[in-house]
This record gives C-alpha cells, sequence and structure tokens, in this order.
C-alpha cells in the first residue's frame, strides 16, 4: 500500500514538474469551487476557501515546494539561523514589487510580521509566539527569538506571514486593521502574490487576474503567472459542480465526492487528480473517569478503546465511504505526508480475536452502549455509524447515533457530552507541531477533546517544540506517535486525498497537502 | 374608511408583528447550541482564543444589552456585522435579495401561467379524460422532490442539450432571465400543482353556481362567463393561497438555489445557521418578516379588488 501510494506520489510530482510540452501563456481559467471566500487576508484568513486561496495573492518570505515541505527562499532570497537559534536573518530580494508597482521594502516585512503576531487581531498570532522582535537594516531582516522555535522558518513559509503593503494599509479608510483589510479587498487590493483580486461577487463569484509585477520565474524564463486569469464560480453542490465541468462550462471542479471519481476517471475528456493531502479523518474518544451523566465510563480504560480500534475493519470504511480513494492511518498523530510522521503499516488493523480478548480485559459487557455523534446531513457519517454499528456489534457494543450540526459538535468537543464523535483535520501548517499540539498535548484543546493527559506525552511535546537539534525532535517525535496509537484517544481511520477534476487542456495546477490553490504555474493548452 | 387610511392602518399593525419577530428570533438564536465563538473559530481556538473573540462580538454582555443593541442598531437601520462574511449585513442582503425576489417572482409568473389554463381546462372538463391526465402529471410533480427535479433539468436540458447554462446567475437582466429559467420552472412545478389544484376546484364550485347560470341564461357568451363571472370568483381563494406560497418561496428557495448555485438569501440563511451568524441570522429574519408581510398586504388588496365584499367599510 505504501508503495502504491509513493508511486502515485512520485508520478504526480514527475507530471507537475517536468510537463510533456512547453508551457503556453494566457487564457483565463475557469474554476468550479465548493464555497466562496470571506476576506482573503493573511491574517484573517480562518476559513479553508481562505486559507487556500492566501498564497495565490499574497507571496511569503519562504516558500515551500509543492510537497509542501521542502523550504525554498521566496521574497527573502537568503535566511540563516544563528547557532544558538535566537536570531534569524534573511535579505530581502532586490526588485520585487506590489501588483500596484510600488516596491516590497523591509518596512513592510516589518509591518506584515507585527501584524501576524499581535494577538489582538487575528487566530494565528500564536504560532508565531516565540518572535521577540523584527529589526531591518536596509534589506537586511534580522527577527530575534524569545527561545529557540524549530517551526520558525516553516512559519516563514505559512499563509499568515504573507507579505502585505503597509503603504496601502496606511492610506485605506477605516479605523481598525480589519476594517481597512475589509476596505482594501472590496477597493483596490494590493498584493505580492502572482494574481491580484480584481472582483468579488460574495456567494457567487471572483476574479483574479495576473501581477504583472510578479518576481518568480517560469520555466520560459518570464515572469509567473502563465495565465491572464482566474474566474471563480462557487458552486456548493456537488452534483452540479460536476455538470458544469462536463458541459464545458468550467476548467477544473474541486471536492469531487469520491463516489464520482471513478466515474471521471473513465471520462477521457477529463483529468482526475487525487491530490495528497494532509488530511485525517478520526474520532475521539471521551476519556474522562465519568461520563457527562456522571456515570462511569467504560471508555477510560486504555484496552477498551485499543479493542474498538481493532473492531474497526478501516479497509472496509475506506471502499464504503471514499470508493477506494485513501489510505488508513499509519501515523496516530498525522497524516503519513506530514513531517516527522512515522509508521509503515495500518494502526490497529482489522483483528476481530484480539478486540474480542481486549473487551473482556476491559470488562465491556455484550449490551454495553456507546453513542457516536454524526454530523446531522452528511452521507459519510451516516455510512460511518451503519459500518461501526455492524463492526462494533460483534464484540458486543450497541452502538447509537447522535445526529448534530458542526456547532454542536464543537461544543459538545468541548464540554466533554459525547462518548465518540466522527472529525477531521487538515494541516495549516506543515511542522507536526500543530497537529500534536491539537491531538495529543493537553494544555492545547485537552487533547482533541478527549481529556486524554498524558505527562510523558506533554513533557516531550514540550521538549520538541524547543529542540533545534533536528535529528533529536524527530526521535521525540518517533516517541510520541508510538505513544499516541498505544493509548488510543481516538478511533485511527483513514486519510483522504484532495479530489479535483480537470479539463484535459488544464496543466500545471496543484492543490499542496495543506490544501492551498496553486495557480501560480497554472497553464491551459490552447 | 377610505383606502388610503386602510393601508395606512394595516402598514401600523405591522410594527408589533414585526417587535414580535425581533424579540422571537432574537431568543431563538440564543436558544441554538454551541456558541457563535465556537462555531467561527472552528475546533482549532483555544479557550483564550475563544475568550478574546467573546468578547469582540459581545457575547459575553447580558442578553438584555445584547437586545438593547440590537433594537437600537434596527432601528437605525445597522443590522450589524456579519461574523460568517466579515461585512456589513445590510449589504450583504441587499446584495443578495434581488436574487431570491427575481426568482421568486419568475416561479410565480411560471405558476401562474401553468396553472391558469390547465385549471381552467380541467375544471371546463371535470372528471374527462384531460382532466385526469392534468390531474395526474401535477400529482407527479408534487410528490417529486425539488431538488431531484432541479438535477433531472440540469442534466438534460443544460448539461446534455447545452440549451441553458448549468447553474449560475449572469450579469445583465437577460442573462438573470436566461440563468433562472430553470430554477425558476422547477419551482413553479411544485407551486403550480397546488394553484392547479385549489383553483380547478373553485372553478368548479362557482361554474354551478345560480350567478353564473344567470349570466348564460343571459345568453352572454361562454368566454365573457369565465372572465367575468367563473375566474374573478373563483381566483379569491387562490390569491390567497399564491400569497401564503410566496412566503414560503422567499424564505424556501434553499434548495432550488443550493442545485442551481443562483447566490440567494435562501443559500445565505443555512449558511448562517451553521456559523451561529446571529447577526446575519437576526437581519435575514427580519427581512423575511418584512418581506411575508408585504405580500401578505398585498395579496389583502388584490382580494377586495376582486370582492368587494372584502373591502373595509
Amino acid at each position: 500500500m505504501k508503495n502504491v501510494l509513493f508511486a502515485a506520489v512520485a508520478a504526480l510530482s514527475v507530471t507537475a514538474m517536468t510537463p510533456a510540452q512547453a508551457v503556453e501563456r494566457g487564457g483565463t481559467l475557469t474554476f468550479a469551487r465548493y464555497d466562496d471566500s470571506t476576506l482573503i487576508d493573511p491574517i484573517y484568513a480562518d476559513r479553508n476557501p481562505d486559507i487556500w486561496m492566501v498564497s495565490n495573492l499574497y507571496d511569503t518570505l519562504l516558500r515551500t515546494e509543492a510537497d509542501g515541505k521542502t523550504v525554498v527562499p521566496g521574497l527573502a532570497s537568503s535566511y540563516s539561523l544563528s547557532s544558538d537559534g535566537l536570531e534569524l536573518k534573511m535579505t530581502l530580494r532586490e526588485g520585487i514589487r506590489f501588483s500596484d508597482g510600488s516596491d516590497i521594502e523591509a518596512q513592510d516585512v516589518i509591518f506584515s510580521l507585527e501584524r501576524a503576531r499581535n494577538p489582538d487581531l487575528g487566530p494565528w498570532a500564536g504560532l508565531l509566539g516565540s518572535i521577540e522582535s523584527v529589526t531591518a537594516n536596509d534589506r537586511d531582516i534580522t527577527i530575534t527569538l524569545k527561545n529557540p522555535d524549530p517551526t520558525i522558518i516553516l512559519m516563514l513559509a505559512t499563509f499568515n506571514t504573507a507579505i502585505v503593503s503597509k503603504d496601502a494599509f496606511d492610506t485605506a479608510s477605516g479605523t481598525t486593521d480589519q476594517e481597512k483589510a475589509q476596505a482594501l479587498s472590496i477597493s483596490a487590493p494590493v498584493g505580492s502574490g502572482p494574481f491580484v483580486l480584481k472582483d468579488h461577487q460574495r456567494g457567487a463569484s471572483m476574479n483574479f487576474v495576473a501581477n504583472r509585477h510578479y518576481w518568480r520565474q517560469g520555466e520560459d524564463g518570464q515572469p509567473l503567472p502563465y495565465l491572464d486569469a482566474i474566474d471563480f464560480l462557487v458552486i456548493p453542490d456537488d452534483a452540479t459542480r460536476i455538470l458544469k465541468l462536463q458541459a464545458g462550462e468550467v476548467d477544473a471542479a474541486e471536492f469531487i465526492p469520491f463516489a464520482r471519481v471513478a466515474e471521471l476517471k473513465a471520462d477521457s475528456n477529463i483529468n482526475m487528480e487525487l491530490f495528497p493531502s494532509t488530511r485525517i479523518i478520526y474520532s475521539p474518544i471521551n476519556t474522562r473517569e465519568k461520563t457527562a451523566d456522571g456515570e462511569d465510563n467504560i471508555l477510560a480504560s486504555k484496552e477498551a478503546r485499543q479493542a474498538l480500534n481493532y473492531a474497526t475493519n478501516k479497509e472496509a470504511l475506506i471502499q464504503l465511504i471514499l470508493h477506494g480513494a485513501g489510505k488508513p492511518m499509519t501515523s496516530g498523530l498525522m497524516a503519513s505526508t506530514t513531517q516527522l510522521a512515522t509508521g509503515t503499516e495500518p494502526l490497529y488493523k482489522y483483528d476481530l480475536e484480539k478486540a474480542k480478548a481486549l473487551a473482556a480485559k476491559a470488562g465491556i459487557k455484550p449490551g454495553t452502549e456507546i453513542s457516536l455523534t454524526t454530523l446531522a446531513g452528511s452521507a459519510d457519517d451516516a455510512i460511518i455509524f451503519t459500518a461501526l454499528q455492524q463492526m462494533w456489534s460483534q464484540i458486543g457494543i450497541k452502538l447509537s447515533v447522535e445526529q448534530v450540526d458542526g456547532a454542536t459538535r464543537g461544543a459538545k468537543n468541548r464540554s466533554g457530552e459525547f462518548d465518540i464523535h466522527t472529525y477531521g483535520w487538515v494541516n495549516d501548517v506543515n511542522d507536526p507541531a500543530q497537529v500534536a499540539g491539537w491531538l495529543g498535548y493537553y494544555p492545547t484543546r485537552k487533547a482533541v477533546g478527549t481529556d486524554w493527559n498524558n505527562a510523558e506525552f506533554n513533557s516531550l511535546y514540550e521538549a520538541s517544540n524547543k529542540e533545534t537539534n533536528l535529528e533529536k525532535r524527530a526521535e521525540q517525535y518517533a516517541k510520541m506517535q508510538t505513544l499516541y496509537a498505544e493509548e488510543a484517544p481516538l478511533i485511527f481511520m483513514y486519510e483522504t486525498p484532495f479530489a479535483v477534476a480537470l479539463g484535459n487542456a488544464v496543466k500545471g495546477y496543484v492543490q499542496t497537502p495543506l490544501g492551498s490553490n496553486e495557480f501560480s504555474s497554472t497553464w491551459i493548452e490552447q | 374608511m377610505s383606502s388610503i387610511t386602510y393601508l395606512l392602518s394595516r402598514l401600523l399593525q405591522m410594527i408589533p408583528t414585526f417587535i414580535l419577530v425581533m424579540v422571537i428570533i432574537f431568543l431563538l438564536v440564543r436558544l441554538l447550541p454551541g456558541d457563535p465563538a465556537i462555531a467561527m473559530a472552528d475546533a482549532k481556538a483555544t479557550e483564550a482564543q475563544l475568550e478574546a473573540l467573546r468578547q469582540r462580538l459581545g457575547l459575553n454582555e447580558p442578553l438584555w444589552t445584547q437586545f438593547f443593541y440590537f433594537v437600537r442598531n434596527v432601528l437605525t437601520g445597522d443590522l450589524g456585522q456579519s461574523i460568517l462574511l466579515k461585512a456589513p449585513v445590510a449589504t450583504v442582503i441587499l446584495e443578495r435579495l434581488p436574487v431570491t425576489v427575481f426568482l421568486t417572482l419568475y416561479a410565480v409568473l411560471f405558476s401562474l401561467l401553468i396553472a391558469g389554463p390547465l385549471a381552467a381546462i380541467a375544471a371546463l372538463n371535470k372528471n374527462q379524460r384531460a382532466d385526469i391526465i392534468i390531474r395526474g402529471l401535477f400529482q407527479v410533480g408534487l410528490s417529486t422532490p425539488v431538488f431531484y427535479i432541479g438535477l433531472l433539468l440540469l442534466t438534460f436540458l443544460a448539461a446534455f442539450l447545452r440549451w441553458f447554462p448549468v447553474g449560475g446567475y449572469g450579469q445583465t437582466f437577460w442573462q438573470h432571465m436566461y440563468h433562472l429559467l430553470l430554477p425558476a420552472l422547477t419551482v413553479a412545478l411544485y407551486t403550480s400543482a397546488i394553484i392547479m389544484r385549489n383553483l380547478r376546484s373553485s372553478i368548479i364550485e362557482v361554474i354551478d353556481a345560480e350567478y353564473v347560470q344567470f349570466a348564460r341564461a343571459k345568453g352572454l357568451s361562454e368566454g365573457l362567463i369565465l372572465r367575468r363571472h367563473v375566474l374573478r370568483n373563483a381566483l379569491v381563494s387562490t390569491v390567497t393561497l399564491l400569497g401564503l406560497s410566496i412566503g414560503n418561496l422567499m424564505s424556501g428557495t434553499l434548495v432550488t438555489e443550493t442545485v442551481f448555485a443562483v447566490p440567494g438569501v435562501g443559500r445565505l440563511m443555512l449558511d448562517a445557521i451553521f456559523a451561529r451568524d446571529y447577526p446575519l441570522i437576526q437581519g435575514l429574519t427580519l427581512t423575511f418578516a418584512v418581506l411575508v408581510s408585504l405580500v401578505f398586504l398585498l395579496t389583502d388588496m388584490i382580494q377586495s379588488w376582486l370582492d368587494p365584499r372584502l373591502r373595509p367599510s
């Protein structure tokens, strides 16, 4: 399985990197989206439809390659971290400009980073908590850290540290920073990315045009992007989005339901892409000693949680829900595409005998009632429930369902009023600290609401956040992953790719493992 | 009472309705489990971040303070800032309301064009073949889910035959007419079924009335009898029904808007509820209340024009 995936990834990256023919410039790409953006600003982007568009409008100091892992220079032409790990020096590239033609200068970098790390503004400031100060001398930028931070390099390649124009914000209407960001996004957006937002009809369409001052070179030696413009259409209904592509009215449609992937793969006019992602589907288990009703919680026992995991046939779930287009989780703590992910074998491979033995050890009696909280209206969740109800009945569990909407599920996760509930995650940052903090580190969010509080894990996590020696950090992460899988605060389910259907003429489009839609190297065959 | 004072008194009567709507919606929204900070920040936010967000949104204020601000702002025409869309609620609603109104009127027009003639034909051929076929077809229309009809129309007329665009709204008036034809037809298939049945039975009732027999005895032509005596009287209850269904349509175009990717307020309402976007839900509900009240008023006016007995004395 791993080899198959590896081959798929390799084949994909080969097609993405070396197109069979020379690129062609010009044209407008029409792209059907599942949801609309609201405010595409580096620090206020808090929903995926916003976050995943930022890199098209704003460039970062450093960049990651399409794999989301390898860091390369961006607006900064070079960078170096001092040996004590407390000072990061960068040099701003010469001759770079914003979309309005003005120079990108050190003052813009300082302004953007100060904005990004201000906890009173956007929700992402915590990711830059280690920064003490940002200073500049001409084009030399110095970031001083309070403590060594192994994530800082990747953070400067992440959407929230993208560079905005200080002058544009200074002159924008509005009093607060958010009002200014809104005013700019409507009137005259000034960006540092390959495209500029030209028009936005809320809920209906959005239009990007090429930023002719963009610095990065294409394969033909001319500045990117290849496209003149992109028209985004918001088509929330899956079936309609696909029809729109089949009718030739759009060049691409994202978020193809997995049930339709095989059909579109067979269509010779369509190139059905499954981009590797950091998306994992899992179910947090309430590990508290008592349930919200004050009764003893059988799931507080590690063996009970392990039994449920062994009794879950992940391959069957993948067939039922993803029609085969996914793989079981191999690391308990993250998708296998994340940096420092360990593990090659599926976690808790389906084994009914082990499950029964563990269930007996945990004292699960036939008819033990457990409730699964699912999203009302989600077809996937409905299948998960039916399948788990059947699978877990083999070890004596009587599974009932409680259907709620997203906000209610979120509230229950925080209050602990659940046994097990469905959930999913996509990394926003490719450093594993974000997802590991979310799933396992108690102080962040009570280990994704499970209340699992493991002193060894917590101290490993804290140490890894200050460990600048990469090998040592990798060891810490390996230990955390083993420990987490063993303790099983989750039902480990599966990883899913991003399914995007493209017309045959569309080349070079990439959705990164973090979900970001990358149009800078996209082109249309005439 | 002149019709002007009648109109004014009806408009004044709406004010208590709106106050009641404001109170109810303000409270109902807050009874939903899961606060907006959780819905908004999704799961990733820490408790401290949530608290900061609640502070910023004024969710920590006592309920009556929040209500006071809400009413004060509404009276000054300020519906607040949408949490989800990060834009003023009034702007967002004004952008998207015309789309839904356009779609609704278009659908009503279609419904009348379909239901009117067919109801007359069915009634005049009561229990004969034409009547049975017409009623049978509408029964199918009534019992097929709207999204399914929508997808069928999209698949055959738009994606396969390419006569129509697959969803969307367009830019100009004529593009709107073109883009919204299929969604309007989809809605109309359902609405016209209800109207047709009602109108048919009204016509059947009226057609045997004494004044119609008298008109016939006077030797008036059948066409004139149908227009002046039968339809005019039969329409009274149908207009009521139409008024009620416009109210329904207005707030219920959600499914059609989603299937046809029409950026109207139906879809906006659903997004707002899922995101616990209090200001947007309140703004939309208030807008619906105003619109529905106006439609009901209009219905009453038309009725009293059709039937002088209903006029205020």
